[in-house]
């Protein structure tokens, strides 16, 4: 029960034991001579090299428990292929289901292929021992069992499970390729053996590519990095899992199927193809992981390279097939064996000889397909190639994936194709005539569906509008479905056969992993697209609550309508979480930030589809009345981090006491300021929709706390020029911002008692009128705090006749929204006498509204004093992300405003006592005195600072110590270190 | 809905033909057949596994399919599901699931007394075994589904 490899020509190279073995006389029912042209071919043995050599078992061959495990096998590939196919149809509308179609055929069909046809054939060229046979089926169910667990872990989203079976994958494929090393010890080896070199390699990398995948898969690759290991992954498997043993199995195969004789210098070119092919694809593999790009593109012109010399090998061996056909007619007297294949590995039909003319090859399927797969293997590979050459690795990954389906389609479909629609008869039949009769059943239609697979194929990848691409992919669906088909036809005749001699178990197990392969793929249909009777049970209790709350709504006025923008970018949703009112109508204005595309699903809402870089969508969720969440359904990406939870809160209840209920769950408070000083920076904080300890985008500076120093004279000129400006407000947040001088705060003004200060206001925005409100200066607010018009100036001059720490803001009403919106800053005017300090900061607390500038959404959020965050000087966290340097024995001098427009700050830096405060143009404690203070409370508008000295390195933190406000961005950390 | 009401009545006729048709399945293939298979002769048990096979699929035929359609269709009608429901994620989809499945099943089960009567007896048992495994995955996903 073998199959025929290529018929070397009889040469002296050959070992005794080779043409001793092959000389094993003929028995009748292990040889079959062929029919073909009406001439008795010459007569090759078909014993299995196996546990009981060639001899074999005679008359068992039919019946024997190999075809039996055989056609087991190839029932697994026809039902991961079966499974795959509508995966595949459903990839339009979930992108999980693009991974699934794609690791359904490779992970299951392809993987279940490889593993028993290289160990399968391994035996034959090595002329060695078979493995224990119970031990291959284990290994055999061990794989698909993995593979089963990988992809349900990935489908259903359980990163713990996709990791063990990423374990078991790792370790049944490296029992292989144990099995494979050991079964190369003391064989006697053949001509061909080399060929087992790739598979050994083969396992290697699908070795490789199962733990990137795994890292994939559990989200623990990082942002950072996915995209090369995906890439990498891409790789070592495509070109090697795959590519190698098809590349290894073609020496023998295309002359097998050609029907003539190997060449002889097959050996060393399969020798020298192997060390190029896997040699180039460890270092392209090696690159890709590292982020490297020339080692990548030189890695798979290696592989490239080797991919040429095999072609040119097949090539010669197809011109040469007249010759060789007339060296076997002239010599026929290889006698019985000793020019018979090397390693006969199954039922060879010899040729008929001494035919003039050019004889047709012995399966025409498994030749076309074979080369049109060689075809598309060698156009990826230099497509490949030039992606990566072209494109930066963090952009290739897309292009990348458009030559995926392609590749697998136009390579490892045809390959297959071409591989049983040889092997499968031999395999499955018990004689000549059956053998014709399977092989006329896969080749039915053969150059119909040849055509309209490759014709498909070319149609997909081509640059065409999308109806080409469209009616291509049915085309080449159509040509292998029908493949699928005929497959299913001739393993059911196979069934037939085998069934009276099967073991009355056999149909129970076959029944019951079809039953499960059915449920499993039943429930992950149910559950695709949201978790099933949950968020259902949701929606109805919600929508019965939506009544309830509209109800209540209407007294209030209008439904409020909020819209958040939310960010895909490094393996994060910004922001990863928001807190909604119950009954709030939220919208996401999903945006995607990085170069490889994400997505984003509401469970039991709407999603938007894949988006690739730069691309936005709205999603509307509608009325909201309890948590949903939502995530990337990239495989990976959930697990990897991509989540965002909207939470929802009861009416009336303030976030503030929602965060205070929580912590206080989650401890004292001196727990949480403990850890605060810990990490020297805030924690996420509860009740916020802001990521507080993301990083902020790059080239993002914080702004420069100090203090200028007051400038000469005692007229200070300046302009402030009015205009919205774009900003990033807290990490990975814009927002648009009213602003004095393109920036919120505006810019600090900072004079000493009596100096005169002439501001010309320019209002540069175009859509609205702007006005200045310094407090610093006495004088009639009608002229000087009036209203400009867009494009025009004001000159607003005042005299500080008293010191402090001064708000200036927007004089324009509604002035919530300008101040709301970051129309305010700070004028400092030093008391006279004031002592010099090491270091003088200068700190405007804050509100921070999200969303749209003056929409209805923010201005309620203003009206309800619910900030999205509190911060100094602008921006949540900053100085969190950027701390302020101090070295430990210096004294540092705190200008505090609060500009509001509705909290007030208390000002505290943990670790620290205030030996000065200046509140409101007096001090409240002065140095010498036995008094301290520990925090200066300033209501909006008020103005101030403290003074103290850091005793010791380390991180101090200053908080405005309303922790509702610390714990949402007023915080910072002011870093000491030894002098 | 409190207490035993006629819907519960429907959905109590609906549980109870698929408890008896698994039931049943079960049944036969793990207790009665391999009873019959081991204690009877040869023709004996064939002919047994043919009769109980045949009564079997007559019942299957003439009670249990058409209940569970009517007993479906009605509390489907009942909780208002559409056919374009079907497609949405949550309860549609797992319905229409759930219905596909059922279809196999069912094809599964034709399918055996097929095979059996063309004396394919290998594959008519792998089928038996399908449309007992599959059924179970019928009842699983019905299980997702809250009640009407």
């Amino acid at each position: 029960m073998t199959v025929p490899l290529g018929r070397p020509e009889p040469t002296r190279g050959h070992r005794p034991s080779d043409s001793g073995q092959s000389a094993q006389p003929a028995q009748p029912a292990e040889s079959v001579q062929s029919v073909r042209g009406g001439k008795p071919g010459r007569s090759v043995p078909l014993g299995m090299p196996g546990r009981s050599g060639y001899l074999g078992k005679p008359g068992h061959f039919g019946k024997s428990g190999l075809t039996a495990r055989h056609l087991r096998a190839h029932v697994v590939v026809v039902v991961w292929v079966g499974l795959a196919l509508p995966a595949a149809g459903a990839q339009q509308s979930l992108p999980v289901a693009r991974w699934l179609a794609i690791h359904l055929f490779l992970l299951g069909a392809a993987t279940t292929a490889v593993v028993v046809w290289s160990e399968h054939f391994a035996v034959a060229l090595l002329h060695a021992a078979r493995p224990d046979e119970r031990w291959s089926d284990a290994r055999l169910a061990a794989v698909n069992l993995a593979v089963a667990g990988v992809l349900t872990g990935v489908a259903t989203d359980l990163p713990a499970l996709t990791g063990v079976a990423c374990a078991l994958l790792v370790g049944a494929v490296t029992a292989h390729l144990v099995v494979l090393v050991r079964m190369g010890r003391g064989a006697l080896g053949g001509r061909l053996a080399p060929v087992v070199g790739y598979y050994r390699a083969a396992a290697a990398a699908l070795l490789t590519g199962a733990v990137l995948g795994g890292l994939l898969a559990t989200g623990h690759a990082g942002a950072g990095h996915y995209g090369g290991l995906r890439l990498a992954h891409i790789h070592v498997t495509l070109l090697g899992w795959i590519g190698l043993p098809v590349l290894g199995t073609l020496f023998m195969l295309w002359p097998t199927v050609l029907g003539v004789r190997m060449a002889e210098r097959t050996t060393s070119v399969a020798r020298r193809v192997l060390g190029l092919t896997g040699g180039g694809l460890a270092v392209a593999v090696a690159g890709l992981t590292a982020g490297w790009r020339l080692p990548a593109v030189v890695g798979v012109l290696v592989y490239g390279a080797g991919l040429a010399l095999a072609v040119d090998l097949f090539a010669r061996t197809v011109r040469g097939r007249n010759p060789a056909a007339a060296t076997g007619a002239a010599s026929p007297a290889s006698p019985d064996g000793a020019g018979s294949p090397a390693t006969a590995v199954g039922p060879g039909r010899a040729p008929a000889l001494g035919v003039g003319s050019r004889r047709a090859p012995l399966s025409a399927a498994a030749v076309q397909s074979s080369a049109a797969a060689l075809g598309w293997l060698c156009a990826g590979v230099a497509a490949d190639a030039v992606v990566l050459a072209v494109r930066p690795l963090d952009r290739a990954g897309e292009q990348i994936d458009t030559l995926v389906p392609v590749l697998i389609l136009g390579v490892v479909a045809q390959i297959l194709i071409g591989a049983l629609s040889y092997l499968l008869p031999i395999v499955l039949s018990g004689g000549p005539k059956e053998r014709t009769a399977l092989q006329a059943v896969l080749e039915r239609g053969r150059t119909v569906r040849l055509v309209a697979l490759n014709a498909g194929l070319v149609l997909v990848a081509a640059p065409l509008p999308g109806p080409c691409g469209t009616v291509g992919a049915l085309l080449a669906a159509a040509a292998g479905a029908v493949f699928a088909v005929l497959t299913a036809m001739v393993l059911v005749r196979g069934a037939r056969r085998t069934g009276t001699g099967g073991s009355p178990r056999r149909p129970v197990l076959l029944g019951s992993a079809a039953g499960a392969l059915l449920v499993v793929l039943a429930v992950l249909v149910a559950n695709s697209g949201g978790v099933g009777n949950d968020s259902t049970g949701n929606d109805s209790a919600g929508r019965s609550g939506t009544g309830a709350v509209a109800a209540g709504e209407g007294a209030d006025g209008a439904t409020v309508v909020r819209t958040v923008d939310v960010t895909l970018a490094d393996m994060r949703i910004r922001p990863s979480r928001i807190d909604i009112t119950a009954g709030t109508a939220l919208k996401l204005k999903v945006t995607n930030k990085d170069a490889q595309r994400h997505d984003l699903k509401v469970d039991g809402g709407p999603a938007t589809p894949l988006l690739a870089d730069g691309e936005s969508r709205t999603l509307d969720l509608g009325t909201i009345t309890a948590d949903r969440t939502a995530w990337c359904t990239l495989p990976g990406h959930r697990a990897a981090g991509m989540t965002l939870d909207i939470v929802v809160q009861k009416r009336g209840q303030k976030r503030g006491q929602k965060s205070e209920q929580k912590s206080g769950q989650q401890g004292t408070g001196q727990d949480s300021m403990a850890g605060m000083t810990d990490d020297g920076q805030m924690s996420t904080g509860d009740g916020t929709g802001l990521d507080l300890t993301a990083d902020f985008s790059r080239g993002w500076t914080s702004r420069d706390p100090a203090l200028a120093p007051a400038r000469g004279g005692t007229v200070h000129r300046v302009t402030l020029h009015a205009g919205p400006r774009t900003v990033e407000v807290a990490p990975g947040v814009k927002q648009r911002m009213w602003t004095f001088g393109g920036t919120a705060p505006g810019p600090t003004l900072h004079g000493k008692v009596g100096d005169v200060f002439e501001v010309t206001l320019v209002n540069d925005d175009p859509a609205m009128g702007h006005g200045v409100d310094f407090h610093a200066g006495s004088l009639a607010p009608d002229e000087a705090m009036r209203t400009v018009r867009p494009g025009g100036r004001l000159v607003y001059r005042f005299r500080a006749d008293h010191a402090g720490a001064w708000l200036y803001h927007c004089s324009t009403a509604p002035m919530l929204q300008h101040m709301g919106n970051g129309m305010y800053g700070a004028v400092v005017i030093d008391p006279p006498g004031l002592a010099k300090v090491d270091h003088e900061y200068v700190l405007v607390s804050s509100e921070l509204y999200l969303g749209t500038p003056g929409s209805a959404a923010q201005v309620a959020k203003m009206r309800q004093d619910d900030p999205d965050a509190w911060v100094f000087n602008g921006v949540a966290a900053q100085y969190a992300k950027a701390p302020l340097k101090v070295k430990a024995g210096e004294r540092a001098r705190f200008w505090v405003v609060a500009a509001g427009p509705s909290d007030g700050v208390s000002f505290h830096i943990v670790g620290t006592v205030f030996d000065t405060v200046y509140k409101e143009g007096a001090y409240l404690l002065e140095p010498g005195g036995s008094g301290g203070s520990q925090a200066l409370d300033l209501s909006v508008a008020q103005g101030g600072f403290v003074e103290t000295t850091f005793p010791a390195a380390g991180h101090y933190s200053f908080v405005d110590h309303d922790m509702r406000h610390a714990e949402r961005g007023a915080a910072g950390t002011v870093e000491v270190t030894d002098r | 809905m409190n207490g035993v009401g006629w819907w519960s009545l429907v959905r109590f006729l609906h549980v109870a033909g698929a408890v008896v048709w698994v039931g049943g399945q079960l049944t036969l293939t793990l207790v009665v057949l391999p009873l019959a298979r081991r204690s009877l002769s040869d023709e004996a048990r064939d002919r047994f596994a043919a009769a109980a096979g045949r009564r079997f699929g007559m019942l299957t035929g003439a009670v249990f399919l058409p209940l569970q359609l009517a007993t479906g269709w009605a509390m489907a009608c009942h909780r208002g599901v559409t056919w374009a429901s079907l497609a949405d994620p949550g309860y549609g989809r797992t319905l229409a699931t759930k219905l596909g499945l059922f279809v196999l099943v069912m094809l599964a089960a034709a399918g055996h007394g097929i095979a059996y009567a063309r004396g394919r007896a290998e594959l008519a048992r792998t089928l038996a075994v399908v449309s007992l495994v599959g059924s179970l995955g019928v009842v699983l996903l019905a299980t997702a589904l809250p009640a009407t």
